[in-house]
């Protein structure tokens, strides 16, 4: 029993304190040092946070290098997959065309009727996303991780970017501003766990959160009145309640999916986002 | 040419540095980058870690285990250090089975990256929500390691052939 025990010890003490030439620093060391990294990350000093600014922009730099053969076989099968779709999407194509041509007229209509309704809203526009307000930055990683939903961009505060201010792909809200850099700056998407936005659903004036689940095609209305049932083709709008994002910001839509189930998808997609604008949050006032 | 002769010696000698390296920059999870396959991810880091500190881990410091999972941390945006000790204790974890394995066997070092695996990521769960308010996706992280233990044989044999036949040659 004591020889087992003293055995354990060995192999333990073994394990933890040896060095060799390869192996310049014990684990005993390297552990005690991850710890330290841990606690010192966690109460966030002034240095700490600068250092770790420096070392995000080295990372993230070389993290682009790096990712560029992962983003060329992704970009391969990408167009592997729409080249073999291509002769089925051009049968429909064509058919929607015949559609198209003959809603053609009609649609011009309902653009200028949205235009004038809109102005008389005082809603604006979504299309001035171009003002002064907004910084157009490019997305540099895409982190489609188990982890973290997020975008990484490229840039940061010397562009005015920083924490808490929203990003838009397409004019569609996408996400906010988690983390920023001098020269680069996360955003953590509509689609991650984390995400908590407060919402109003279209023709109703029922208010909720609307969470990430992780899935673009799957979000989740948190804090519905036990009543209320929710339909499909309803526009889920920002209610503006959180004090820093605008409200009527169209943001997601319910869907019947294939087993006849509600569901909420994003209007934007985060994964297919390659430039976005960075405002404070109220270009659409 | 000597340069190129150095860097191709530097490349063949710490291939297991310059990989566990490049998946913490690019954020690797095996077959993530075909949508058709994603649901077979697996985490090479932690099969490197796990097989070269197992079977040669004079090629493999503890030194670059820790700042690969710092460069981690940073890419993927979790608290820093939370993947330097998670790997670090995959790596001290593996070190106490080789002190105390006397004959070396394939099955039975897969069977034991069962646990080896779970103290890592105990440690990554507990660290991060101690330390942070993040959530976690429990199922793919589950999937994910289920995947890094069933795809261990392929990379055992992989780089056991690299090893002992290519850079012996």
């Amino acid at each position: 029993m004591s020889d087992h025990r003293d055995d354990f010890i060995i192999a333990l003490r073994y394990a933890l304190l040896k060095k060799s030439a390869k192996q310049k620093f014990s684990l005993f060391f390297l552990i005690s040092f991850s710890i330290l990294t841990i606690t010192l990350d966690k109460i966030s000093l002034p240095l700490i946070i600068s250092s770790r600014a420096v070392l995000n922009d080295f990372v993230y730099q070389v993290s682009l290098v790096a990712s560029t053969p992962g983003k060329f076989i992704s970009y391969l099968n990408k167009e592997k997959t729409k080249h073999l779709n291509i002769v089925n999407k051009n049968k429909i194509l064509k058919n929607e065309i015949e559609t198209l041509k003959s809603n053609r007229y009609n649609n011009i209509f309902l653009k200028t009727e949205n235009t004038n309704l809109k102005q008389a809203l005082k809603l604006g526009n979504a299309q001035n996303m171009g003002d002064e307000s907004s910084v157009r930055a490019r997305v540099i990683l895409d982190q489609n991780s188990p982890y973290l939903k997020s975008l990484s961009i490229n840039k940061g505060t010397k562009n005015g970017i920083v924490k808490g201010m929203t990003v838009f792909s397409k004019n569609y809200l996408i996400g906010t501003i988690v983390e920023s850099n001098y020269l680069t700056s996360r955003v953590l998407l509509i689609t991650d766990l984390n995400s908590k936005i407060p919402v109003i659903i279209q023709e109703t004036d029922v208010n909720a959160i609307l969470a990430g689940t992780g899935k673009n095609r799957n979000l989740n209305l948190e804090y519905l009145p036990d009543e209320f049932k929710l339909e499909s083709n309803k526009i889920i709008y920002t209610s503006g309640k959180d004090g820093f994002l605008a409200p009527g910001l169209p943001i997601a839509e319910t869907y019947l999916n294939k087993k006849n189930t509600i569901r909420i998808k994003s209007l934007a997609d985060p994964q297919q986002a390659s430039i976005v604008h960075v405002t404070k949050g109220n270009f659409n006032r | 040419m000597r340069l190129l002769k150095i860097l191709k010696e530097l490349l063949s000698n710490n291939l297991a540095v310059f990989i566990l390296y490049f998946t913490s920059f690019s954020t690797y999870e095996g077959l993530r980058e075909i949508q058709d396959i994603i649901v077979f991810s697996f985490n090479l880091q932690m099969i490197i870690i796990y097989f070269y500190i197992l079977k040669f881990p004079d090629h493999l410091g503890n030194g670059h285990i820790f700042l690969a999972g710092v460069i981690n941390d940073v890419v993927i945006g979790t608290p820093l250090g939370v993947s330097s000790l998670s790997f670090l204790v995959l790596s001290f974890f593996t070190s106490y089975i080789r002190s105390a394995t006397l004959r070396s066997k394939m099955s039975a070092e897969w069977i034991t990256f069962i646990p080896a695996l779970f103290f890592s990521n105990l440690t990554y769960f507990i660290i991060v929500n101690e330390f942070s308010h993040l959530s976690f996706y429990y199922i793919e992280l589950l999937r994910n390691t289920f995947f890094t233990f069933l795809f261990f044989p392929i990379f055992y044999y992989l780089f056991d052939f690299y090893q002992t036949k290519v850079l012996k040659k």
